[in-house]
C-alpha cells in the first residue's frame, strides 16, 4: 500500500517539474547561504589562529607586550637565570611583496634550534628541506629566508632568487635558501603566506633591534610546579639547562610572571585565539542573522511550495481518504516528500555553500582586515561539523515549514473535495487568527527588544519577532489594499482592469505568502539601506568634524622606546621650523595593560591591553571631539593636567563605564588610576579605546613616539606646496595626506565594510525573487484551466499576458508599500539596538526618501520580473489544453 | 431558420498524440449548417464531441480540413485572429460551467461585453434584464461558488448569449442539472433558436432535446453519421459522410 501510496505522491511531483526544482532552489538557497557564512566566517578566523599556530605550535603561554614589544633580555633572563626552557621566542610582522600591494605575508623570525616539543608548523613540515646545515645557514647568513615551495612557484622563485619586500621602513631583500614542503592542507595553507627567517634577520629587516614580539611558553599543566617532567627529546637543543635543575624541570607560572617587566603579559595561548572570537563576535552574529534571514526567506518559499503541493492535490487526497488511506499516512506521505526534497535541496546548498563560501571568504577577511586584526583572506576550511550544521538547519527548516500544510492535508475530507471558495473562506480565517498572531510577535518583539538588556542575539531575535509578525499581518493588509485598488478603480475602468487586484485576493492563501516573503527581504533591504545611509552620515559628519588639520602626517610601524622615537621627535621639530606651519598636534596610538578589579597587576592572565591614544592637542584640534554629554572648558585643563582620561562611546559601553569611574592602568611605575572625564564619539572601530593627554602619558611611559602628526598651517597657505615640502622630510612608509583624501579613505573603508552586508541583503532578495517566482509559476499553473475559460471567451493571448502581470505588479506594489514602514522599524531597530549592543556605536537616524523609492521599485520589479515567465507561458497555453487540464 | 449557410466544415481531420501513440478523432469530416438551425450531437465518451465544439468555436485547431463560419474561414486565421472571432461571433456554454470565480455573476456577464468594448452603462441594464429572464436577478453581485448547479448553468447559458453571438456552442448544458432545470435551460435555448435566429450545435444525451432538434448527429467511426434527419424546408441541406 505504502509503496503505491508513495508512488501517486512521486508521479504527482514528477509531473510538476517546476514546482519541485523551485522547491528546491529555494532550500538550496537558504542552506547555501547560511553554510557558506560560517564556512567563510569560521576559515578566516580559523586562518589567525593557523597562522599563529606556525610560530607557537602547541605553546599553553605566550608572553606579550605592548607597543614597543619585549626587551629581548627577558628571554636571555628567562632562559638561563630561570632555567626555563620551552620558550620560543618570535619577532614577526606584515610584509608586502613589492609591486604586489595584495600579497601580504606574515614575516616570522625564529630561533631554528628552539625546543622540538613547540611542533610549530615549521617544525613538523617534511624532512627533506630540513637538514641541520640549512637552519645554520639561516642563522649564520644575514637576510636568509625560507619559503613555501608551492609560494615559490607561485612567484617564480628558485632557491638562491632574492626576495624583495615592502616593510615599514622601505625595502627589503632577502634570499631564498631552502623551501618548505606543507605535509597537509593545513600547512599548505599556513605556509603560503609565511616568510621563515632567523630572530636577528626579522629584527634587522622590521627594524625591531633587541625586541621581540612576543615569547611562546609550553607548560606541562598535569605537572606540578617544580616537580621531575618527563624527560623531553631536544631536536637540535644548544643551549644546556641552567645548574641545578633538570631538562624536564616544568616552570611556575608565577615565576615567569615575576619575571615580566610592566609592559609585559604571560597570556593562555587560547585566551588570545578566543579574543579574537570575542572581538569578532558582534559581527559574526551579524553576519550569521542575516544568513538565517535569507533561511527565514527561503523557508516562506518552502512553505509556499508544500501549500501548493497539498492543496493541488487535494482531489487526490480527497480520493485517498475515500479509499481508506488514514490522516496519518498523508501527514507521512507530505512530510517524507519534503524529508526528500530537504535532503535534496540541503545537498545541493551544500555545494553551493562551499562555492558562495569561497567569494564571501575575500569580502569577511577584507572587513575583519579593515575593523579587528589582520588576516590573509585563506582558503576554505571545511569541517563535517559545519556541514552537518548546515544540513540539520536546512532538513529542520523545511520540516517547520512543512507542518502546517501537512496538517492541512490530513484535514481534506474524503467525502466532499473542498471547492475553492470553502478553501478561501477557511484561509480568510485563518488570517484573521493570524492577525491576532501577529500582533503577539510584534508586541513580543517589542518587549524583548526593550528587555534583552546588551544581549546582541535576543536583540535579533526580537527582529526576527517583528518581522514574523508583520509578515503574518502581510495577507489581511493585502487584502485591504486590494479592496482599496478595486474601490479606486473599479467605478472607473472596466472588469479586465479589475481584474488583477481580484485575482490576488481570490487567492490570498497564494498570494499572501508570496506578498509577504517578498515584503520580508525588500523590508530588510530597506532598513539595512537606511541604517547604512544613517551610518554612512553619522561617520562622515564624525570624520569631517575631526578632521581639524590641513595635513596629516602618518608615522606606521612598530613603536619602539629608542632611536626610532627620537627620529619621530626630531621630524616633528623640523615640521614646526617649516615656515608656513603654524601648529601641530600629534596622536600616538598604543596598547597599556589594564588591570581589572580585584586582579592584581600584571599577574593574571584575565588582565589585557587596551588600546591608547596619546593625543597632544590644541585650541583648533580640541573642537574635533565630539562629546556623547554636556562638557565645559574644564574638561581639556584637566585632560592635560590631572590623571585623567577620556573614553570612546564604544569602550563606554563594553566595559559599562561612565564618567566619574576610574580605570587602573600598568604603568612602568605599578598601576595607577585614571579618572574618566569624558565619552566621545569613534567610529574607528568597535573596541574602543582610551585616551590621555601626551602629558599625563609620559609621565608613567616611555616615549614611543608619535603615530600620526597634524599640520596647521598659517593662513593664505598654498597646501598643495606645504605638502610637497612636508613630503621631503619622510622617509620609508611615512606618509602626508590632506584632510580631504583622509576623509575619501575613510569613506572608502567604511564602503568595503559593508560590502559582505550588501551582499548577503542582495542574496536574501533574491531568495525572495525565487520564491515569488516560485509562488507565481505554480498559482499560473493551478489556475490553468480558469485562464483557459478567459481564452476560450475571447480574451487575447496579450491581454491574458498583461493581466498576469498586472496581477504580479499589484504583488510586488502591495509589497512594497508594507515593506516601507516595516523596514523603518527594522532600520530603527539595527541602528538603537542591534548596532549599540554590537559595537557599541550610536547613530542619529538620517532619513533617506531615496530608500523608499528604491525599495518601492526594487518589490515592483521584482514581483513583475519573477510574473512575465509565468505570464509568456500561460499566454502561450493553448486553450483548448488549458480547459483540458485539472 | 434560414437557408443560408452558417457554418460549413469541409475535410476536418483531428488527432491527438498519446502517450508517444497517435489518436485519430476525427477523419475527413464534412457538415454544413445552416443559420438558425439547431444541431444536436451523440456519441459515447471520449468519441470527440468536445474536440468538435473546441474545432468550431476556435478554440482547437484542426490537422487539415477547413471550418468556414459566415463566410469566414476559421482554419486560416492566426490565434489572435481566432480569439477575436470568438469573442464576437460564438457563444459557449460548457459542460462544468467555467465561470470566472474571481468575477460576480453579474461581472462574468458584463466581461464578454466588454471585450467587444459595450462598456456603456446601459449594458448592465442588458445584463440585468437577461439574468432577470433566467432567474436570477437577485444574483448580479454574487460570486459563482455561491450559487447551485442550475444557477451556474443558467449563468453559463447567459454569459454564452450575453453578447448577442451568431453561433452557440453548448456542451452537454443539461447534464449536471436536476429535470426542471434542465427542462427551464432546454425551453430557453429553444426559444433562442427560434425567435433569435441563433445557430446552435448541443452536444447531449438529453432525450428531451432530441426532439426539438433539427438535425441529430453521432460520432462514429471518426466522422458524423446522421441519427435522425430533421425537416430542412427548402434546402436540401443534408449530412455528407
Amino acid at each position: 500500500m505504502n509503496s503505491v501510496l508513495n508512488r501517486a505522491s512521486r508521479n504527482f511531483l514528477w509531473r510538476h517539474p517546476w514546482q519541485l526544482a523551485l522547491a528546491i532552489v529555494g532550500i538550496a538557497l537558504g542552506v547555501a547561504v547560511v553554510i557558506s557564512i560560517d564556512l567563510a566566517m569560521e576559515s578566516s578566523l580559523n586562518a589567525f589562529n593557523q597562522a599563529g599556530k606556525a610560530f607557537s605550535g602547541v605553546a599553553t603561554h605566550r608572553i606579550i607586550a605592548g607597543d614597543g614589544g619585549l626587551d629581548e633580555k627577558l628571554y636571555r633572563r628567562l632562559r638561563v637565570d630561570e632555567g626555563i626552557q620551552k620558550l620560543s621566542p618570535v619577532v614577526n610582522a606584515y610584509v608586502f611583496m613589492s609591486k604586489q600591494a595584495d600579497a601580504g605575508f606574515n614575516l616570522i623570525g625564529i630561533d631554528p634550534f628552539v625546543e622540538k616539543s613547540f611542533q610549530s608548523i615549521w617544525q613538523i613540515r617534511k624532512n627533506k628541506n630540513t637538514s641541520v646545515e640549512l637552519l645554520t645557514r639561516l642563522i649564520t647568513e644575514p637576510n636568509t629566508a625560507l619559503i613555501s615551495e608551492q609560494t615559490a612557484s607561485r612567484l617564480g622563485l628558485n632557491i638562491e632568487d632574492d626576495l624583495t619586500i615592502d616593510t615599514d621602513h622601505g625595502e627589503r631583500r632577502l634570499k631564498i635558501i631552502g623551501l618548505l614542503s606543507p605535509n597537509n592542507a593545513v600547512s599548505e595553507q599556513v605556509l603560503s603566506r609565511l616568510i621563515i627567517t632567523d630572530i636577528a634577520t626579522a629584527q634587522e629587516v622590521l627594524e625591531m633591534f633587541g625586541r621581540l614580539s612576543s615569547i611562546e611558553v609550553l607548560i606541562d599543566k598535569n605537572q606540578p610546579d617544580a616537580a621531575p617532567a618527563p624527560a623531553y627529546t631536544p631536536s637540535l637543543e644548544i643551549s644546556a639547562p641552567a645548574p641545578g635543575r633538570s631538562a624536564a624541570y616544568t616552570p611556575s607560572l608565577e615565576i615567569i610572571r615575576k619575571a615580566l617587566p610592566g609592559n609585559a603579559l604571560l597570556v593562555e595561548a587560547e585566551s588570545q585565539s578566543q579574543a579574537m572570537r570575542e572581538m569578532t563576535r558582534a559581527f559574526s552574529i551579524n553576519l550569521k542573522a542575516l544568513g538565517l534571514l535569507s533561511l527565514l526567506v527561503g523557508m516562506f518559499l518552502i512553505y509556499n511550495t508544500m501549500t501548493f503541493l497539498v492543496m493541488q492535490r487535494r482531489r487526490l487526497i480527497g480520493s485517498l481518504r475515500s479509499i481508506g488511506v488514514t490522516r496519518r499516512q498523508i501527514f507521512k506521505l507530505i512530510i517524507g516528500e519534503a524529508l526528500l526534497l530537504a535532503a535534496i535541496g540541503t545537498l545541493i546548498g551544500i555545494v553551493l555553500g562551499i562555492a558562495l563560501g569561497q567569494g564571501l571568504l575575500y569580502l569577511i577577511s577584507g572587513t575583519i582586515n579593515a575593523i579587528y586584526f589582520h588576516i590573509d583572506a585563506a582558503s576554505l576550511m571545511i569541517t563535517p561539523l559545519q556541514l552537518g550544521k548546515g544540513a540539520l538547519l536546512g532538513i529542520s527548516a523545511t520540516l517547520l515549514a512543512v507542518l502546517p500544510p501537512a496538517f492541512e492535508a490530513t484535514r481534506i475530507s474524503p467525502v466532499t473535495v473542498l471547492v475553492r471558495s470553502q478553501l478561501e473562506s477557511g484561509i480568510r480565517r485563518l488570517i484573521k487568527a493570524a492577525n491576532l498572531i501577529s500582533g503577539v510577535f510584534i508586541l513580543g518583539g517589542m518587549a524583548l527588544a526593550l528587555l534583552s538588556g546588551k544581549s546582541i542575539v535576543l536583540g535579533l531575535a526580537s527582529i526576527f519577532l517583528l518581522l514574523f509578525g508583520f509578515a503574518m499581518m502581510t495577507p489581511a493588509m493585502t487584502l485591504m489594499f486590494m479592496k482599496l485598488i478595486e474601490r479606486v478603480f473599479g467605478r472607473l475602468s472596466g472588469i479586465l482592469v479589475r481584474l488583477p487586484a481580484r485575482m490576488v485576493s481570490a487567492e490570498i492563501s497564494r498570494t499572501g505568502i508570496a506578498i509577504a516573503a517578498l515584503m520580508i527581504a525588500v523590508s530588510a533591504t530597506i532598513g539595512m539601506d537606511l541604517m547604512i545611509g544613517s551610518f554612512r552620515q553619522t561617520v562622515a559628519d564624525w570624520v569631517q568634524t575631526s578632521l581639524r588639520a590641513d595635513l596629516y602626517v602618518s608615522l606606521p610601524g612598530e613603536k619602539m622606546p629608542d632611536a626610532r622615537a627620537e627620529q619621530d621627535q626630531r621630524l616633528k621639530a623640523k615640521l614646526t621650523e617649516l615656515r608656513d606651519v603654524k601648529m601641530l598636534s600629534s596622536v600616538l596610538h598604543t596598547n597599556t595593560a589594564i588591570v581589572k578589579e580585584g586582579v592584581s597587576a600584571g599577574a593574571a592572565a584575565e588582565n589585557d591591553f587596551t588600546k591608547v591614544a596619546v593625543f597632544e592637542l590644541n585650541e583648533k584640534s580640541r573642537p574635533g571631539f565630539i562629546f556623547k554629554h554636556k562638557t565645559d572648558n574644564k574638561l581639556w585643563d584637566r585632560f592635560e593636567q590631572q590623571q585623567t582620561v577620556i573614553v570612546t562611546e564604544p569602550y563606554a559601553y563594553h566595559h559599562g563605564v561612565k564618567i566619574g569611574d576610574k580605570i587602573r592602568l600598568q604603568t612602568d611605575h605599578g598601576s595607577e588610576p585614571f579618572e574618566i572625564i569624558g565619552i566621545y564619539a569613534d567610529y574607528s572601530g568597535d573596541q574602543g579605546h582610551l585616551a590621555m593627554s601626551r602629558r599625563n602619558y609620559r609621565h608613567y611611559w616611555p616615549d614611543l613616539g608619535y603615530s600620526g602628526i597634524g599640520v596647521y598651517a598659517k593662513d593664505g597657505v598654498d597646501l598643495q606646496q606645504l605638502e610637497n615640502q612636508i613630503n621631503k622630510l619622510l622617509t620609508g612608509q611615512q606618509s602626508v595626506k590632506s584632510d580631504q583624501a583622509i576623509y575619501k579613505a575613510s569613506m572608502e573603508v567604511f564602503e568595503q565594510t559593508f560590502t559582505i552586508t550588501e551582499t548577503l541583503r542582495w542574496l536574501s532578495a533574491a531568495i525572495a525573487f525565487v520564491g515569488v517566482f516560485s509562488a507565481l509559476m505554480a498559482l499560473q499553473f493551478e489556475r490553468t484551466r480558469q485562464l483557459g475559460i478567459l481564452r476560450a471567451i475571447g480574451i487575447t493571448s496579450g491581454q491574458l499576458a498583461v493581466l498576469i502581470t498586472g496581477e504580479t505588479a499589484l504583488m510586488g506594489l502591495v509589497a512594497g508599500l508594507i515593506a516601507v514602514p516595516v523596514g523603518y522599524v527594522v532600520a530603527y531597530m539595527l541602528i538603537f539596538v542591534i548596532y549599540q549592543r554590537s559595537f557599541g556605536w550610536t547613530m542619529a537616524f538620517h532619513f533617506n526618501p531615496g530608500v523608499i523609492y528604491q525599495g518601492l521599485a526594487l518589490a515592483l520589479i521584482a514581483a513583475t520580473l519573477a510574473g512575465i515567465l509565468p505570464a509568456l507561458k500561460m499566454a502561450q497555453t493553448k486553450p483548448a489544453e488549458a480547459l483540458r487540464s485539472e | 431558420m434560414s437557408t443560408k449557410a452558417a457554418i460549413t466544415i469541409h475535410q476536418l481531420s483531428k488527432s491527438y498524440q498519446e502517450s508517444g501513440q497517435r489518436h485519430e478523432i476525427f477523419k475527413d469530416l464534412n457538415l454544413q449548417v445552416s443559420v438558425g438551425e439547431f444541431i444536436v450531437l451523440l456519441g459515447r465518451s471520449g468519441s470527440g464531441k468536445s474536440t468538435f465544439l473546441n474545432l468550431v468555436s476556435g478554440i482547437d485547431q484542426p490537422d487539415s480540413g477547413e471550418i468556414i463560419i459566415n463566410g469566414i474561414q476559421l482554419t486560416g486565421l492566426s490565434e489572435h485572429d481566432r480569439t477575436l472571432f470568438r469573442r464576437h461571433h460564438i457563444g459557449f456554454v460548457f459542460q462544468a460551467y467555467n465561470l470566472i470565480s474571481t468575477l460576480t455573476v453579474g461581472e462574468n456577464l458584463l466581461l464578454p461585453l466588454e471585450l467587444i468594448k459595450r462598456t456603456s452603462r446601459q449594458e448592465r441594464d442588458t445584463v440585468a434584464k437577461l439574468l432577470d429572464q433566467l432567474n436570477l436577478a437577485d444574483r448580479f453581485d454574487t460570486y459563482p461558488d455561491r450559487l447551485s448547479g442550475g444557477e451556474q448553468q443558467r449563468v453559463a447559458i447567459a454569459r454564452a448569449l450575453i453578447h448577442d453571438p451568431d453561433v452557440i456552442l453548448a456542451d452537454e448544458p443539461t447534464g449536471n442539472l436536476d429535470l426542471d432545470t434542465g427542462q427551464q435551460v432546454l425551453a430557453l435555448f429553444d426559444t433562442l433558436v427560434k425567435n433569435a435566429g441563433k445557430t446552435l450545435i448541443m452536444v447531449t444525451h438529453s432525450p428531451e432535446v432530441l426532439g426539438k432538434a433539427d438535425r441529430v448527429f453521432s460520432i462514429r467511426n471518426k466522422s458524423l453519421a446522421i441519427a435522425r434527419n430533421g425537416v430542412l424546408p427548402g434546402t436540401g441541406a443534408a449530412v455528407e459522410g
